[in-house]
């Protein structure tokens, strides 16, 4: 028996009502919330201010006196608290909205905190953040197998608050520390798109997403004309300027689910979710218009162009892998160089299928 | 485990939270000192019923949360009934039994004695 139920706590976002709509003791939610400095509505949820670029950190513990003591302990920290009392829980909510930080209880009913552990560390999406194991259980087995499995740290209960503060705030850093890292591996230096390990990650990504629920997808491989002649006419400085300018363009003429990275040198490649090959090749094309439009202050007597290989499907695209579908882009690519430059040659992935689009 | 008689409170006076003058903690430690009663009843509940895993786990709760409310004397009680559950056997023999629903007395007590404001103390 749980003497309190399953009140499942939101702290500072809201405050719910038990799985079957009632309150453990029905003047509990509201005197939780009342500890906390809030009131509960009629439906059960408590809003409270909360400033949303604070760190998200989550509590995972089956015992409602963790989730007030933590509650009022660190609601003077520079975070945001959100609670569940369910290991089964944890790894949907991670996913849902991934937290800089998980505080986790191990001796949990329904999945005890090593399962959650391995679960969130077995998963791509849930691996990099940072577990510290709040835990009645202090053998030193215990506390092997949880740093084993992934853990960042350990914390026995009754825990010492200043301690607790302490350890969370080293790990927020460290979370901070380890985007940050994520990020400038992933970010070119020059234009800030993604790079080409971060096209290989999100290309990798949506070719399955497509797979996976038939939606459209396409891909185009834009390299920038006579680049070659740019640096060595104007120097590498106008060069830089180009790349930066073409970058921009991308960028601008995007739509926001696209995803536009620097591949290397002057080649750039955009990721097309939910686009079929046609309005792909429009995209693209629309682009290729634009930057030849482009007046540059450093050569203005001279525009600069872009040749583009883009492939796509309307629906499922069946067994192609990303790297088939690079290949083909590429060879559309080719294509393009071959036929005069400056322009965009399309294939739609449907067998059978492959057109030249209109030239410039 | 069947008893008619129940475990009893622990003479002596009122046990104060450490962190009774604490403004952060007013509020929480009064809730809790309010809700100890229902708590009491689950563990004798659980006993009652010869429900050890329920037992175990209510033992391990006081255990985190007393010292966070200022009172580790009951959260240390609660520890040694949580370890005593854990090293029972399949089939307990009587002195376990008895050694266990001593603890359990002990621990009801302290339970029983826990104040949420120093005024309370007379």
């Amino acid at each position: 028996m749980n003497l309190l139920g399953c009140v499942r706590v939101f702290w500072p976002i809201r405050l719910m009502k038990t799985d079957d709509g009632k309150y453990a003791d029905g003047s509990r939610a509201e005197r939780i919330a009342a500890s906390m400095g809030g009131v509960v509505d009629s439906e059960g949820i408590r809003t409270v201010s909360s400033n949303e670029t604070k760190p998200l950190v989550l509590l995972v513990d089956d015992s409602i006196d963790v989730h007030r003591l933590l509650s009022a302990r660190l609601r003077h920290e520079q975070i945001r608290m959100t609670s569940l009392t369910k290991g089964s829980e944890t790894l949907e909510a991670v996913k849902k909205e991934p937290p800089a930080v998980i505080l986790l209880d191990l001796d949990m009913p329904d999945m005890d905190g090593f399962e959650v552990l391995r679960a969130l560390k077995d998963d791509a999406l849930t691996n990099n953040v940072p577990v510290i194991v709040l835990s009645g259980l202090t053998g030193s087995e215990d506390k092997v197998t949880a740093f084993e499995l992934g853990a960042t740290d350990y914390v026995t209960k009754p825990f010492d608050l200043a301690e607790l503060r302490a350890r969370l705030r080293a790990a927020l850093r460290l979370d901070h520390l380890l985007k940050l890292l994520a990020e400038r591996a992933d970010v070119d230096g020059l234009t800030g798109l993604g790079n080409r390990a971060h096209f290989n990650k999100r290309w990798a990504e949506k070719v399955a997403e497509s797979k996976r629920y038939s939606q459209p997808l396409s891909l185009a491989i834009v390299d920038i004309d006579f680049f070659k002649r740019v640096n060595d006419t104007y120097g590498h400085p106008a060069g830089d300027e180009v790349i930066q300018g073409v970058a921009r363009l991308l960028q601008r003429e995007c739509r926001s689910h696209d995803v536009p990275c620097r591949f290397g040198g002057e080649e750039f490649a955009l990721i097309m979710p939910h686009t079929g090959p046609k309005d792909a090749a429009m995209v693209t094309d629309r682009m290729r218009q634009a930057l030849a439009q482009v007046v540059w202050q450093r050569h203005p007597e001279n525009p600069v162009n872009l040749s583009a290989g883009t492939v796509g499907c309307d629906a499922s695209c069946g067994e192609v892998t990303p790297e088939e579908w690079l290949e083909q882009a590429d060879r559309n690519l080719y294509a393009a160089k071959r036929g005069g430059r400056n322009k965009v040659v399309s294939t739609d992935l449907a067998p059978g299928t492959c057109q030249l689009a209109k030239a410039g | 485990m069947e008893s008619s008689r129940g475990p009893g409170p622990v003479g002596g006076g009122g046990l104060r939270s450490e962190f009774a003058g604490d403004p952060e903690m007013i509020g929480l430690v009064k809730m809790f000192v309010d809700e100890m009663p229902q708590r009491v009843e689950a563990i004798l509940e659980s006993w009652r019923r010869g429900a050890t895993g329920d037992l175990r786990r209510q033992a391990h709760q006081l255990k985190g949360a007393c010292g966070g409310y200022g009172f580790p004397a009951v959260g240390a009680a609660a520890g040694s009934l949580e370890a005593s559950i854990a090293g029972l056997g399949q089939r307990a023999g009587i002195d376990e039994l008895r050694g266990l629903r001593e603890q359990i007395d002990e621990l009801v007590g302290l339970c029983q004695s826990v104040l949420a404001d120093p005024a309370d103390e007379n």
